[in-house]
């Protein structure tokens, strides 16, 4: 019998709808891959879901119950967890603490019983094979950790419905392996999760059904068995897909980047040649020291020991203005932290980092500043209306992000530094964006990109480095790129394999 | 997503961006009400008396820079010590000198250095706004009532407990006049001078560079930072400017009253500013806000004033609670009005799909 019926669900938002006439079936013991581009309508069914915004029309079924205008505290209580991706867990407070924050075990005088509460999150801890000290103050957590943390929560609070939204963006591959250990062991407890995520192995290996949105419209859903991924993406994305490969080589010009013995917060003596042209990707897992690098190219970190070399000059310091006047360029990781200003337009978004450059000539030149806009909206194939008047946060993510490149070419730089560019970005525009770094280094552009993802590497990068604990433990040509291989290496197992040996 | 294609004509739309014009409105429409009532008819010479109080300009003046201060995302607690040390320092000048120019550009420095002192702690050495400006908020005005305690009476202008420009001279009555005539009978100087430096100040934070980076800084200064702004740098500046529109204020002060005393001058200013600018329409939370607003803001914020004076029934006692109340009445209308309007459409909305269901 189905726990969760969530029928004919539409919602608008000012004129536009974000959900039509939808419908999602959740079955007990069941792991639901959510599935859909990003704004497909995917947040907004789970904020429905969980109380946070109130459905236009629709039924919500939850174990045979009618909800008609669930608040967040009922479907709490009915047994729905939430875990986000910006995770809820308090930093302040000791692992127990946030267990049973809001259900103290209390005395009649209102004082909690501590060592209660420690015994029971024990138990919890032990009946689910999780290691954690439940001493610890969250703030010392590694991510994983809390994301785990917010799952044990949910579980003491008896949830029968799980919701995990992106969970393994931020997690190395034993992490993810751990938490989906944990996430098949719950399910034969009989409970159920909606496992929303945009990375199609994860979903094949730990989905039972599957339920596709576009465009807030529900286009299917089904047995994960008798599907594959080619199909899903070609759901998720509408017209025919192509995952054609778009690398070319391309001949690579003089030498514009050097650095000798560079080093750093995280990563030391990394000695690298960046030519005219060529695209090289920087992987390793989270906390390799390759982001770091990437930062500290940019003035951003500061810099321990090494020189760093653009066109012949050497450029250090924590000014970032003059690594820009020095045209280098660097599209941070972490967009909504890191690049979008969010109380400004589209426009404003756009211009700010080559006003930084010219701000001696104090005032703005709007026409010009329309002008080069229109002309990268043009080349970038950005999708959007009076970017003098939309805020930047009324975009979808890969819009927001090619409008984030468009910002760096307008300053003229011709050293690119890409950390992780298509975090958070839905398929057809990650395809785009690959595309366009190509498109870059054909003019002659030279790219370092950093990212996790290894097909991501094998369709635009030259040579690809590989970071562990911030060395470069290996180089690979194009040709040699194959995950399996990078996996070697950014894990180490390499090494370990040679010491067992 | 929001439908952002289409521009759609609504009330709603124009009270959210334009609520301090209305506000405005309706509290002038009360004061007229009231003066009408004593049996007065209301005349512009209400407005301009209005216009040219020491709320609207002095006030208006310092919530200037206050707004770019918020709008970074800090706060400025010095502005009225400020106001008390530049006055000082001004009207010091003055005696000493005579000069209504080194006059002026002694209000001017005294206000840029101590914006810079703010700016320091603040920008350079990373202390939060609120500490930062609570000390040089009890420093400035410590400092001014011990040099007008200590000075002689012929340089004070007044007893040891105010500063007051010496009589007599034609520059004293020209700069008096500045501070209290009206130009063609009808708006006064000062008011004038108000309105142009608001017109300057909304220049910079529209028309400039500097101006767009001071809104960046406030929403997010991490990604500001990232794309090449000097965070430091714009704060400094920020506080600067404050520092030297504080400087104008005195010199208004000084034209307009003549003295300030120490102890007692500028009380709780710093206040009265963020009520102005709130009342102006401008988000506490930084990184938004049009500074047009602060012209109506103050204004709105002064003619509180007069319509208590208006009342005979009522005493100036009560004035503050009032002004409280009016202020709470304004933001309270702006952070519900919202919250009402989605439950209401959200009720119409699920009303409309069950009449189409049935």
């Amino acid at each position: 019998m189905a726990i969760l019926e969530m029928k004919h669900i539409s919602k608008a938002f000012g004129g536009s709808k974000a959900l039509n006439d939808v419908h999602l079936t959740i079955e007990e013991g069941e792991i639901h891959a959510l599935l859909g581009e990003n704004g497909a309508g995917k947040s907004t069914l789970m904020n429905i879901l969980t109380g946070v915004i109130e459905a236009d029309a629709g039924t919500i079924t939850w174990q045979g119950q009618l909800y008609p205008s669930p608040t967040i505290a009922q479907m709490e209580d009915a047994g729905i967890a939430f875990v986000h991706q910006e995770l809820s867990v308090i930093n302040d407070l000791s692992v127990t603490d946030n267990i049973f924050l809001c259900h103290e075990l209390k005395n009649k005088l209102g004082i909690i019983n501590y060592a209660e509460e420690v015994k029971r999150t024990k138990e919890l801890f032990e009946s689910l094979g999780v290691d954690m000290n439940p001493y610890t103050m969250v703030s010392e957590l590694k991510t994983a950790e809390k994301q785990l943390l917010e799952i044990c929560r949910a579980l003491y609070k008896d949830a029968k419905l799980i919701i995990l939204d992106e969970p393994t963006t931020a997690l190395s591959n034993d992490e993810i392996a751990h938490l989906f250990g944990i996430v098949k062991n719950l399910k034969t407890k009989g409970k159920s999760f909606i496992f929303i995520s945009h990375k199609m192995p994860e979903i094949f290996e730990l989905c039972d059904k599957y339920t596709v949105f576009r465009n807030g419209e529900y286009i299917s859903s089904g047995y994960i068995k008798d599907t594959n991924p080619h199909a899903i993406t070609s759901d998720m994305v509408g017209t025919t897909y192509v995952d054609a490969d778009v690398y070319e080589s391309r001949p690579l010009g003089d030498v514009v980047l050097e650095l000798k013995h560079y080093s750093g917060h995280g990563f030391e003596d990394v000695n690298l040649e960046l030519r005219k042209g060529e695209i090289i990707a920087f992987t390793g897992l989270a906390g390799c020291g390759a982001s770091e690098l990437m930062q500290t190219m940019f003035g951003a970190l500061p810099r321990d020991g090494g020189r760093m070399y653009v066109n012949g000059k050497e450029l250090y310091g924590d000014a970032i203005i003059d690594y820009m006047k020095n045209s280098v360029a660097m599209l941070p990781a972490n967009r909504k932290e890191n690049s979008v200003v969010g109380e400004m337009t589209i426009m404003e978004n756009f211009v700010i980092a080559d006003h930084a450059i010219t701000k001696n000539k104090l005032f703005i030149n709007k026409s010009s500043d329309n002008e080069r806009f229109e002309g990268q909206k043009d080349d970038l194939n950005i999708k959007c209306y009076e970017p003098n008047v939309v805020p930047i946060t009324g975009l979808s993510g890969g819009n927001q992000q090619k409008v984030f490149l468009a910002r760096w070419l307008n300053t003229g730089a011709d050293v690119l530094l890409f950390d992780n560019p298509t975090q958070g970005v839905d398929v057809g525009a990650k395809a785009e964006i690959y595309k366009l770094i190509l498109g870059f280094a054909k003019e002659g552009k030279s790219v370092i990109i950093n990212t996790l993802e290894i097909p991501e590497i094998k369709k635009v990068a030259d040579r690809c480095l590989v970071f562990y604990e911030g060395k470069i433990k290996k180089e690979f040509k194009h040709e040699e790129v194959n995950e399996h291989d990078v996996m070697l290496y950014s894990t180490n197992a390499i090494e370990t394999e040679g010491k067992a040996n | 997503m929001a439908d952002l294609t289409k521009k759609k004509f609504s009330l709603g739309k124009i009270w959210r961006e334009y609520s301090y014009i209305f506000v405005m409105v309706i509290i002038i429409l009360v004061y007229a009400i009231t003066v009408a009532s004593n049996g007065v008819t209301f005349k512009f010479s209400h407005i301009a008396s209005i216009l040219g109080s020491q709320n609207t300009c002095i006030v208006g003046t310092m919530a200037l820079g206050m707004a770019l201060v918020v709008i970074t995302g800090n706060i400025d607690l010095s502005l009225g010590s400020g106001l008390v040390l530049c006055t000082g320092c001004s009207i010091l000048v003055f005696n000493l000198t005579g000069s209504a120019i080194l006059m002026f550009l002694a209000a001017i420095a005294a206000g840029a250095l101590c914006g810079l002192v703010n700016g320091v702690l603040i920008g350079l050495a990373k202390m939060q706004a609120f500490i930062a400006t609570l000390g040089t908020m009890l420093i400035y005005r410590s400092l001014t009532l011990s040099v007008v305690r200590a000075i002689p009476q012929e340089i004070s202008g007044s007893n040891s407990s105010q500063f007051a420009m010496i009589a007599g001279t034609p520059t004293y009555e020209a700069l008096r006049k500045f501070g209290t005539g009206k130009i063609a009978n009808a708006i006064p100087w000062i008011t004038i001078l108000f309105i142009v430096l608001s017109v300057v100040i909304i220049i910079i934070s529209k028309k400039t560079k500097f101006g767009k980076s001071v809104y960046a800084i406030g929403s997010n200064a991490n990604a500001a930072r990232l794309a090449g702004i000097n965070v430091t740098g714009v704060k400094i500046m920020v506080f600067v400017i404050t520092g030297i529109l504080v400087g104008f204020a005195s010199f208004i002060q000084a034209c307009k009253i003549g003295n300030i005393t120490p102890a007692s001058s500028g009380q709780s200013y710093e206040m009265y500013a963020v009520a102005a600018i709130v009342l102006g329409g401008i988000s506490m939370s930084g990184g938004k806000g049009n500074l047009v607003g602060i012209i109506f803001g103050a204004i709105s914020y002064s003619a509180i004033n007069f319509i208590i004076v208006s009342i005979p029934a009522l005493s100036v006692d009560i004035q503050n609670a009032f002004q409280g109340l009016v202020l709470i009445v304004v933001i309270l209308v702006q952070t519900l009005g919202p919250i009402f309007k989605e439950k209401i459409q959200t009720a119409k909305k699920r009303k409309a799909a069950l009449a189409a269901e049935n």
